[in-house]
């Protein structure tokens, strides 16, 4: 697994979506936080946060998840995740996070379920 | 509508009030972050004590840093070094008015004038502490048409700070919760996904990375001994470019090879000195043990904890390595005894999933080896004659017992176009497949090489061919073979109608010959060259060229070819069948015909190694003179 950290951003229409590429984990998650921060205060209140080619992440990405979802319901938003693999998924279900957000199986998808 | 002071006054607690009401609701149901719940404690706060401006600053205690988590206005300010002596004084205090300081606080204050230099947000500071837990500093700028606050509303901004220090601690305590649930969850799912890992290699990124996340670190990398060697061997490490170096020196980290001899401590501490003596001190207690040395370069100077994998019967397979453990704001925290426990937990989990990838690895080899071997024995088995040939005048015999299901040994009685017998014994050195091929290459060149004599079909000086031909094979089984892969090899050309052999000898045990007066020959004893594929023929002549005998075959005369298995049997006094027991039996069984003679030797074995183990392969072909 490669550890180079990236974020691609995409924006379509009303929704704004996050690629993260490498480890989620603090250095990756601020920074994560940072540009859906940004997206929110440039109208984007529909986020989704692909993370295909994030195998890996730690509490620390976990709980930068939750505080942007928190983030998202103070501008009334919504967040859909996808390209979750099974063990994130069940990660994201018992953290509670799957309560707050959409899991979903790919972009388009989570796009056109909000 | 004009409101009164004091219905004013109603109006802000109320506010107040309401506010906190609704935060404590957010507080409770478990999803409030103090980093995005900060603002809104401060704007409460501010509009409640008509104050312009101000800041929460939160303590981190890894790294005594105050960092602004939210300020009115929002102001870019570094984070603020602050010592322990002053965190004392700051918790002895109510409030500090930033302008009549304490006088141990005043050089904190003047260390960081810079970054306090906003009266706007710097005017009054009110220490957030639950019990003697300091949590950080509520501060306050310029109050609006007054320069002091009135007391109902000091006890006002009391509770306020304590409200936040309580929604910081919930926060904290939330947090940690939520990276335990996190962590036990990923301990309990981690063991059956790397278990059911099966490749090796797979199994140990695996494992690395799931210690890396499962510990918040940032490095990671799984080290398996090398037992005979006492050195520990790096197999995988994350991140990969961890071991990327342009410095020449550490060009070959990837391949690392950590020597343990010597490297340990004896020391009851879980902290080392160097990375190298932890993991010494990790083979040799089988604990996990820290070691944060920056001068240290193995993984580049980390802070890092390593454990013990432990296979099933509790030998040591590896070493488990993480680093860096990472806390929210990037700094690097010291691994905890909770996070021993956890690599410890882990390690145990993944020193079962190391060993079922091995395992099953193992197993794989073996099938294959399985199948490699029964190919060797249907190639071999095609070599091996299954009926000899009827020599006119007289007879043969042969026998051919493979020591496992692949054996080394060849024989062959071949009719020649010359009207001529060829009979060979050899034994190629090794087992399995390279030693079948190995056999197979010598017995196409041999037959190759009879077929050569047999188209020229003209007189021969059978001699000079025999060891053109021990050449000729020579030089084949040198460049077919590996450096340790030769044969010894016995030929001899039978000429029925002069009852003349010409004997070739490679190495090979001399052939005995019983002569029908009861005498006993050693055949090439004399003149024995060295085994094929040995030497290149260049060096033959050097060491030991071949030599060809010629002897005249008499009525009764039997000869028994065999290869060392026969002579080399032991029994269970660790005693050799050899070379006289041989003479003996092929003495008492001589006048029989050769498939007695065959049946007798092998028999006399037999007997004579009793329960002992067959170490070699048993082969005998005997020609009798009618």
């Amino acid at each position: 697994m490669a550890n180079k950290f990236d974020i691609q951003i995409r924006a379509e229409k009303q929704c704004a979506i996050l690629e993260t590429a490498g480890y989620l984990n603090d250095a990756l998650g601020e920074r994560l936080s940072k540009e859906a921060q940004e997206l929110i205060e440039k109208g984007y209140t529909q986020l989704v946060i692909n993370l295909d080619k994030t195998a890996l992440i730690n509490s620390i990405g976990i709980s930068i998840l939750i505080e942007i979802i928190e983030v998202l319901e103070q501008h009334d938003g919504t967040l859909n995740f996808c390209g979750l693999s099974a063990t994130q998924e069940r990660t994201f279900r018992m953290m509670a996070i799957a309560k707050y957000a959409g899991i979903f199986p790919d972009e388009k998808t989570a796009i056109a379920n909000f | 509508m004009q409101l009164s002071t004091a219905e004013e006054t109603i109006q802000r607690l109320i506010f107040s009030l309401s506010e906190l009401e609704h935060l404590g609701q957010t507080l409770i149901s478990g999803r409030s972050n103090f980093n995005i719940s900060s603002k809104t404690y401060l704007r409460i706060t501010l509009g409640t004590l008509q104050v312009t401006g101000g800041a929460i600053l939160c303590y981190q205690s890894t790294d005594d840093f105050l960092n602004i988590t939210a300020s009115t206005p929002e102001v870019d300010v570094p984070p603020i070094e602050i010592e322990p002596d002053e965190i004392t004084s700051l918790l002895e205090c109510s409030f500090v008015d930033l302008d009549n300081p304490p006088d141990d606080l005043q050089a904190f204050i003047d260390r960081n004038s810079e970054s306090l230099n906003c009266n706007s947000i710097h005017h009054l500071w009110v220490p957030l502490k639950i019990q003697e837990e300091f949590l950080g500093i509520l501060s306050l700028g310029k109050f609006l048409g007054r320069s002091k606050l009135e007391e109902w509303e000091q006890e006002l901004l009391t509770i306020l700070a304590h409200q936040i220090s309580i929604a910081i601690a919930y926060s904290r305590n939330e947090e940690r919760i939520q990276s335990e649930k996190f962590r036990l969850f990923m301990l309990a799912e981690s063991a059956p996904q790397i278990c059911q890992l099966l490749q090796p290699e797979d199994a140990a990124e695996q494992v690395v990375h799931q210690a890396v996340a499962l510990l918040d670190a940032n490095v990671g990398a799984l080290m398996f001994m090398q037992p005979e060697e006492q050195n520990l061997e790096l197999r995988y490490v994350f991140p990969p470019d961890i071991m990327d170096s342009e410095d020449e020196e550490n060009e070959n980290k990837s391949n690392l090879l950590v020597p343990l001899n010597g490297s340990e401590n004896d020391t009851s501490e879980l902290q080392s000195a160097t990375s190298v003596e932890m993991l010494a001190n990790v083979v040799k207690e089988g604990r996990t043990h820290q070691c944060s040395s920056k001068a240290d370069d193995l993984f580049g100077g980390r802070n890092l904890m390593a454990g013990p994998i432990q296979g099933r019967d509790g030998d040591i397979l590896g070493v488990l390595v993480v680093g860096d453990k990472e806390e929210r704001g990037g700094s690097i925290a010291d691994f905890t005894f909770e996070d021993e426990t956890l690599l410890d937990s882990f390690a145990k989990q993944a020193g079962v999933a190391i060993e079922n990838a091995h395992l099953h690895q193992e197993a794989l080899e073996a099938r294959q080896l399985q199948a490699e071997m029964e190919e060797a024995r249907k190639i071999q088995a095609n070599l091996i004659p299954e009926k000899l040939p009827e020599i006119p005048g007289y007879e043969v015999a042969g026998y051919y017992e493979p020591r496992g299901p692949v054996g080394g040994d060849y024989f062959d009685c071949i009719e020649l176009a010359t009207g001529g017998w060829g009979l060979a014994i050899a034994d190629v050195s090794g087992k399995g497949m390279q030693a079948a091929l190995l056999m197979a290459t010598l017995r196409a060149g041999l037959l190759s090489e009879l077929s050569r004599v047999r188209a020229e079909n003209k007189p021969i000086d059978m001699k000079s061919e025999l060891l053109d031909m021990a050449m000729i094979l020579n030089s084949l089984l040198y460049v077919s073979g590996t450096e340790e892969k030769y044969a010894t090899f016995f030929y001899c050309h039978l000429n029925p109608d002069t009852d003349t052999i010409t004997t070739l000898n490679g190495g090979h045990n001399p052939p005995l010959i019983v002569k029908s007066s009861g005498d006993i020959v050693w055949l090439g004893e004399e003149v024995g060259g060295l085994p094929l594929g040995m030497f290149p023929n260049d060096m033959v002549p050097l060491i030991a060229k071949y030599e060809a005998e010629q002897i005249k075959m008499e009525s009764g005369d039997v000869i028994i070819f065999y290869t060392d298995g026969v002579t080399e049997t032991v029994n269970l006094d660790d005693e050799f069948y050899d070379e006289e027991r041989l003479e003996q039996v092929a003495i008492d069984s001589c006048k029989n015909d050769a498939a007695y003679i065959c049946n007798n030797i092998h028999q006399s074995v037999i007997d004579f190694q009793g329960d002992a183990d067959q170490f070699d392969d048993l082969t005998m072909l005997v020609l009798r003179k009618q």
